[in-house]
């Protein structure tokens, strides 16, 4: 990332996943840490993401998850970072992820997997660590 | 009997709209044409059982349901059950049916009037507060949006001329159980309080029937927990308790693998053999109002009613609901609920066994772990039914009823339950009648831009 400017982060929903509580929760947490936020909102698709991210120039994408869709959408999302060659960093966070799930989608290319009951301080640690590692020398 | 849609059903949207691709049939029943209702009741006796629907915006199960009634040959005034309608907040919590307000409205006064002389033994008016309440609104909250809704729709109806006492007592509450016994059973009593002295005082109803309300509830999914899933069983049992204390007239609690899922057919075993304890052995609904008299709760029920009160009135003090609900106001209030939720959470000022108190290291935490995490795969094969179903059906018929319900929704008169009715026989999906209704008030066919209109 470069020096001198905030952590840009996205946040995407995808699908009908509706629940929005742990995004809100989460892109609050994340600017109150000094990040800015890009909001993406539900209906998210993988196209539509990784439009999104190129266009802000985000350092992660942050997905929120309250149903089961973004197992899907996750291998549809790598095949396009990969086909468009880009290298952002993936988080995904909610309410379903299991200690399986995360695993799971770790193994997929996932950074980071934050269940509920995650610590704020945990999640704000990691994806400044992931955002400030990326494009380091 | 409980219906509930999948994530593209409660969204009034098809199986085969790109967004809906990984959530079809997994998390409740894919109903989007007449012939899903018909296969949904075939062979159940529907003028002998209730089917309570969350099948959001409801006009359709009633348009559905009543033509199913006169094709088997029985009056559709058997029909019992319920359909939740929730015209003035759907779009600001949990799933949108991207539809403006007035006609959310329109569709909902149409089902209650429609219902009220074709069906008048069924609850087309069934106010849902779990629905909009289990973000992280909290009880107050949760009633005092509930009546302002109910009093914006009994004021219209009785505008339009309609005879408050023919639809009243047909009006119910769907009501959230959270984890605080005492002022939920309190808060079930000022409801009750509340509605009676509105209804007789505000509203002019005579009939007695219209003064009480019959309240359902369904447990809090919200305060179940990932953590030490089998605590989740002992939280269903206590909330149980405090519902048939409350004397409630139905209940369904949320079963202990709800916070991973949608619940297993043993996990609802789990919650329906609960409240057979609850009421069978320890005998919870022997007397009406048990705990009436009791000096905490009666002056808990007294605060939660003035409290409900105050907030209906700040509310509607700020403009119509039309007004309040287009300016984000409700919007801010969910999200503010949520994030208030997650910090009470985060913070421990609301305690959680197993998540904020008596955790358990996850590598340990293994009781019905395996169950709870076990997954549904979304029905695909249902996206190519549906295409090759709208691909075989009668174009000329499709093209006459889509123009006819964009006619009928750019009308402002005219009851759209019948012209509605008459599309879904005509193999119109619901997908596509939300899409006419919304070209009909000058809205996208489509608000998420992915589907063209079929005709």
């Amino acid at each position: 990332m470069a020096a001198g400017r905030p952590i840009r982060i996205l946040l995407a929903i995808f699908g009908l996943d509706q629940h929005e509580a742990g995004a809100f929760a989460v892109a609050r947490l994340l600017r109150d840490a000094g990040m800015e936020v890009i909001y993406l909102g539900r209906f998210g698709t993988p196209e539509i993401v990784v439009d999104a991210a190129l266009e802000e120039g985000v350092d992660v994408i942050g997905l929120s998850c309250h149903s089961w869709e973004y197992l899907y959408y996750l291998d549809e999302l790598f095949e396009l970072l990969k086909e468009r060659r880009l290298d952002i960093p993936v988080v995904v966070g909610g309410s379903v992820l299991s200690q399986d799930d995360k695993k799971e989608i770790q193994a997929k290319g996932v950074a980071a997997a934050f269940g509920p009951g995650s610590d704020a301080g945990d999640i704000v640690q990691q994806i400044r660590s992931l955002a400030e590692t990326r494009g380091a020398p | 009997m409980d219906v509930i849609g999948d994530a593209p059903t409660m969204s009034a949207m098809d199986p085969d709209h790109p967004l809906a691709r990984h959530a079809v049939g997994n998390t409740g029943v894919s109903i989007c044409r007449f012939q899903d209702f018909e296969d949904l009741y075939a062979d159940l006796p529907l003028n002998e059982l209730t089917f309570s629907h969350s099948l959001p915006p409801g006009a359709y199960t009633i348009a559905a349901l009543h033509r199913i009634a006169k094709r088997r040959g029985f009056d559709p005034k058997e029909l019992r059950g319920s359909t939740i309608l929730l015209p003035a907040y759907c779009e600001d919590c949990s799933y949108q049916i991207h539809m403006p307000y007035d006609l959310r409205m329109r569709l909902a006064l149409d089902s209650v009037e429609f219902a009220a002389t074709e069906m008048p033994r069924f609850h087309a008016f069934l106010e849902d507060t779990y629905y909009i309440s289990d973000g992280g609104l909290n009880a107050v909250e949760e009633m005092a949006l509930g009546f302002v809704e109910i009093r914006e729709i009994v004021r219209t109806l009785i505008e339009r001329g309609i005879d408050v006492d023919s639809f009243a007592p047909r009006i119910a509450i769907l009501v959230n159980c959270r984890m605080d016994l005492f002022e939920e059973v309190a808060k079930i009593r000022a409801t009750r309080r509340i509605f009676a002295r509105m209804m007789r005082e505000e509203f002019g109803a005579k009939d007695p029937r219209s003064w009480s309300c019959a309240i359902t509830a369904h447990t809090s999914g919200l305060s179940l927990t990932m953590a030490q899933p089998v605590n989740n069983v002992a939280r269903g049992a206590v909330q149980g308790l405090a519902l048939a204390l409350a004397g409630v007239q139905a209940v369904e609690i949320s079963c202990f693998d709800e916070a991973y899922r949608t619940p297993s057919q043993d996990s609802h075993m789990v919650s329906l053999r609960t409240q057979q304890i609850v009421q069978l052995e320890a005998g919870a609904d022997r007397v009406a109002d048990p705990l009436g008299g009791s000096y905490f709760v009666e002056s808990l029920t007294d605060e939660m009613e003035r409290r409900i009160l105050d907030m209906v009135e700040a509310i509607e003090s700020k403009g119509t609901l039309k007004e309040v609900s287009e300016s984000g106001w409700f919007r801010e209030l969910f999200q503010n609920a949520m994030t208030r939720r997650a910090e009470a959470i985060q913070d421990g000022s609301e305690t959680q066994i197993g998540v904020n108190a008596f955790e358990i290291p996850e590598d340990e935490d293994n009781l019905l772990r395996d169950h709870s995490a076990s997954k549904l795969e979304p029905c695909w094969d249902r996206i190519d039914e549906i295409r090759r179903f709208k691909d075989d059906r009668d174009a000329g018929a499709v093209a006459e009823h889509f123009a006819r319900i964009r006619e009928v929704g750019a009308a402002t008169e005219g009851n759209l339950i019948e012209p509605i009715a008459d599309a879904l026989e005509a193999n119109l999906t619901q997908g596509e009648i939300a899409g006419a209704l919304r070209l009909g008030v000058g809205e996208a066919y489509d608000p998420l831009g992915q589907m063209e209109p079929p005709a």
